[in-house]
């Protein structure tokens, strides 16, 4: 028991869980002053969501093979759900999130059916008809008086309960508010991709026929994928909108589902790291083109927009190339290639000794 | 019943746009295996080639060639460069990469031509007053997309089907390993399937930007109806690709008229749905099983 509380990744997992705890309250210390500002809280809290969302991807995408398209879909019924809840039920905060949460993962569990007969871009095409069509439902005259229709929904947003009012901003009382979840739903995430329900999937994704043989029972499993990502992105959905003032029928677009489709191939599919990673580069993108392109001259808006677009893309393509498997997977090479040993044993050359015996095969 | 028929001719007209796209995607998906998502890009950048070599008074034929040749240097450039470093990684990498161009060639286009839509001549044989075919009317430039896909289509039905070069292109993309073995150029295929599709979607956007104005947005609501009516058609088959564009633009024009105009995507896609519920592969699609 005891080698479980020295080992090394537990002490990295204390270490970040104890970082995103005191986040939104290092900006205030001495030091950290220097170089984090209170914006970053804001931050912190788009992570939370991202991580949230972008770990339910992983699931569908990364864990059991499906491709969505139409992800973005998802979390705005999850937002809008929430957002109803909130301003014309007053529904509490808590509430509105888990119920918006539980009913967009049964939608995604039933539009995981047409998903049973379809695979590859025929699959992609009809989860990204999900993303096309959704605003204009939304817009609908049948609906809009819940949804708003083109005006979408103007928000209040949570205060501080009164009783911690002194010892914390709205910001930070909305970082907590987001990143609690996060936690727990990676943790959840951790421990399903590691049960019974994970190794199907993953049986799933490598072999569809494979896995039948094998008695899983492909329909169910892959309805249930459909409806555990889209419980995340629900959840992620709900709590996305503490970060807007307003919720309208554009806001979840086509190059969003896109966007996190590339994200989490550049995380690293199937890897709970990898989702990490994604939700990382998804917060700091345009912090990192603009680190970036900040040696060339930009000028105008349309230059700065566009600038940073071209950046973007040209680092995809990069990234791709370079780390095929995404950054998680290729810190899991590194590892697995044995760099100590390879070292040593191009030491051990250069020194004129004999190489050290392998493990005959 | 004459509005009917209007409606009908009118949406054939909107799909014909849909279909001539449809047609490209088809084309790098038969040959590569890739759904290529940077394609309504690659077609909008040739055309503003093509915009500017018309500014230096090129006759528009001789820039509509050349700016097919350009396009297909650059397609197969694409397929070189970066397309070929991370075909043997994980089946996403490739669309993630084109997602990249797409992202890339928007920029880049919005920088150097702005975003205000620019006009785009047509050829002089579509001049004149619109088409009176009974009761329907249709215009000279959508008579001229449609008659284009029609041409595409059966040029790629005769590379497939009755030249060799169509059959080595045929096995590469469907067997890498074997194609190799018996003597096919696996890596020039896949450059020349790169190639013809750029130069497809290079003609599909010449001949679009005059009905829908020359501006870096101007393919992206195209694409994604192009990317539908290929996959209605089946991802594999030129008829399906111009079946499937014709049929989503009857579907949403009716649908707009007699169902309810703010939900005419919505049907559309409802039908593409429930087609493919039926037919998986779509309509014209080889419906393939798989080896254990």
């Amino acid at each position: 028991m005891t080698d479980v509380f020295l080992n090394r990744r537990f002490f990295f997992l204390a270490l970040a869980l104890a970082l995103l705890a005191v986040f939104p309250y290092l900006h205030t210390f001495p030091f950290f002053d220097s170089f984090i500002d209170s914006y970053r809280t804001f931050q912190g809290m788009r992570f939370a969501l991202w991580l949230i969302i972008l770990m339910g991807l992983n699931i569908l995408t990364g864990y059991s093979g499906q491709i969505s398209l139409g992800h973005g879909a998802f979390i705005a019924v999850g937002a809008y759900i929430a957002a109803i809840l909130m301003s014309d039920w007053s529904m509490p905060v808590f509430a509105a999130v888990l119920i918006a949460g539980l009913l967009t993962g049964v939608i995604g569990f039933l539009i995981g059916a047409p998903a049973l007969r379809l695979s590859g871009p025929y699959l992609a095409i009809a989860t990204l008809a999900m993303v096309i069509v959704l605003p204009q439902i939304l817009k609908h005259d049948s609906i809009d008086q819940w949804t708003g229709g083109v005006m979408g929904i103007s928000l209040s947003l949570p205060h501080v309960p009164g009783s911690l009012k002194d010892s914390a901003t709205d910001d930070q009382w909305l970082y907590y508010l987001c990143m609690v979840p996060a936690v727990i739903m990676t943790a959840m995430a951790w421990s399903l991709t590691r049960s019974r329900i994970g190794r199907a999937l993953v049986a799933l994704r490598d072999s569809e026929i494979g896995a039948e043989q094998m008695g899983v029972n492909v329909s169910l499993y892959k309805m249930t994928a459909f409806g555990l990502s889209a419980l995340y992105a629900g959840t992620g959905g709900a709590l996305y909108v503490f970060t807007l003032g307003y919720l309208g029928p554009a806001e979840f677009d086509i190059l969003l589902s896109l966007t996190m489709l590339v994200m989490i191939v550049l995380g690293g599919l199937g890897s709970i790291t990898g989702g990490i990673f994604a939700a990382v580069i998804m917060t700091m993108r345009i912090d990192i083109t603009d680190w970036i392109s900040g040696a060339i001259p930009a000028g105008d808006r349309l230059g700065i927009d566009t600038t940073r677009g071209a950046l973007f893309g040209l680092l995809l393509i990069l990234s791709i190339i370079f780390t095929p498997r995404g950054v998680a997977g290729s810190i899991a090479h590194m590892k697995e290639a044995h760099l100590g040993a390879k070292i040593q044993d191009l030491v051990s050359r250069l020194l004129g000794r004999s190489r050290p015996k392998k493990d005959s095969v | 019943m004459e509005e009917f028929i209007q409606q009908v001719a009118t949406g054939l007209s909107t799909g014909s746009l849909y279909a001539i796209l449809a047609l490209a995607l088809v084309l790098i998906y038969r040959s590569t295996g890739i759904v290529n998502f940077a394609q309504g890009e690659m077609a909008m950048f040739t055309t503003f080639i093509a915009w500017s070599f018309i500014n230096w008074e090129l006759h528009f034929w001789i820039a509509f060639f050349l700016t097919l040749l350009v396009a297909g240097i650059f397609g197969a450039l694409i397929e070189i460069v970066v397309i070929r470093p991370v075909e043997r990684g994980p089946i996403l990498n490739p669309v993630i990469i084109t997602l990249g161009m797409f992202t890339m060639l928007n920029s880049i286009a919005l920088r150097i031509w702005q975003g205000q839509p620019k006009s785009f001549p047509s050829p002089a044989v579509f001049d004149g007053a619109p088409l009176k075919l009974g009761p329907a009317v249709i215009s000279r430039p959508n008579i001229g997309v449609f008659c284009m896909s029609i041409l595409i289509m059966i040029a790629i039905y005769l590379l497939f089907n009755r030249t060799k070069v169509g059959l080595a292109m045929r096995a590469a993309a469907q067997n890498r390993i074997a194609s190799q073995l018996v003597g096919i150029r696996v890596g020039r295929m896949l450059a020349l399937g790169w190639a013809l599709s750029a130069m497809v979607g290079a003609a599909a956007g010449m001949l679009l930007a005059p009905t829908i104005f020359l501006s870096p947005s101007m393919m992206m609501g195209v694409l994604l109806f192009a990317f539908a009516a290929a996959v209605l058609g089946g991802l594999d088959s030129p008829v399906g690709a111009i079946v499937g564009g014709l049929v989503l633009g009857v579907v949403q024009n009716l649908a707009g008229t007699y169902i309810d105009s703010k939900i005419d995507i919505t049907v559309a896609f409802l039908v593409i749905i429930a087609v493919l519920l039926v037919r998986p592969k779509g309509l014209f699609g080889k419906q393939t099983m798989e080896r254990v």
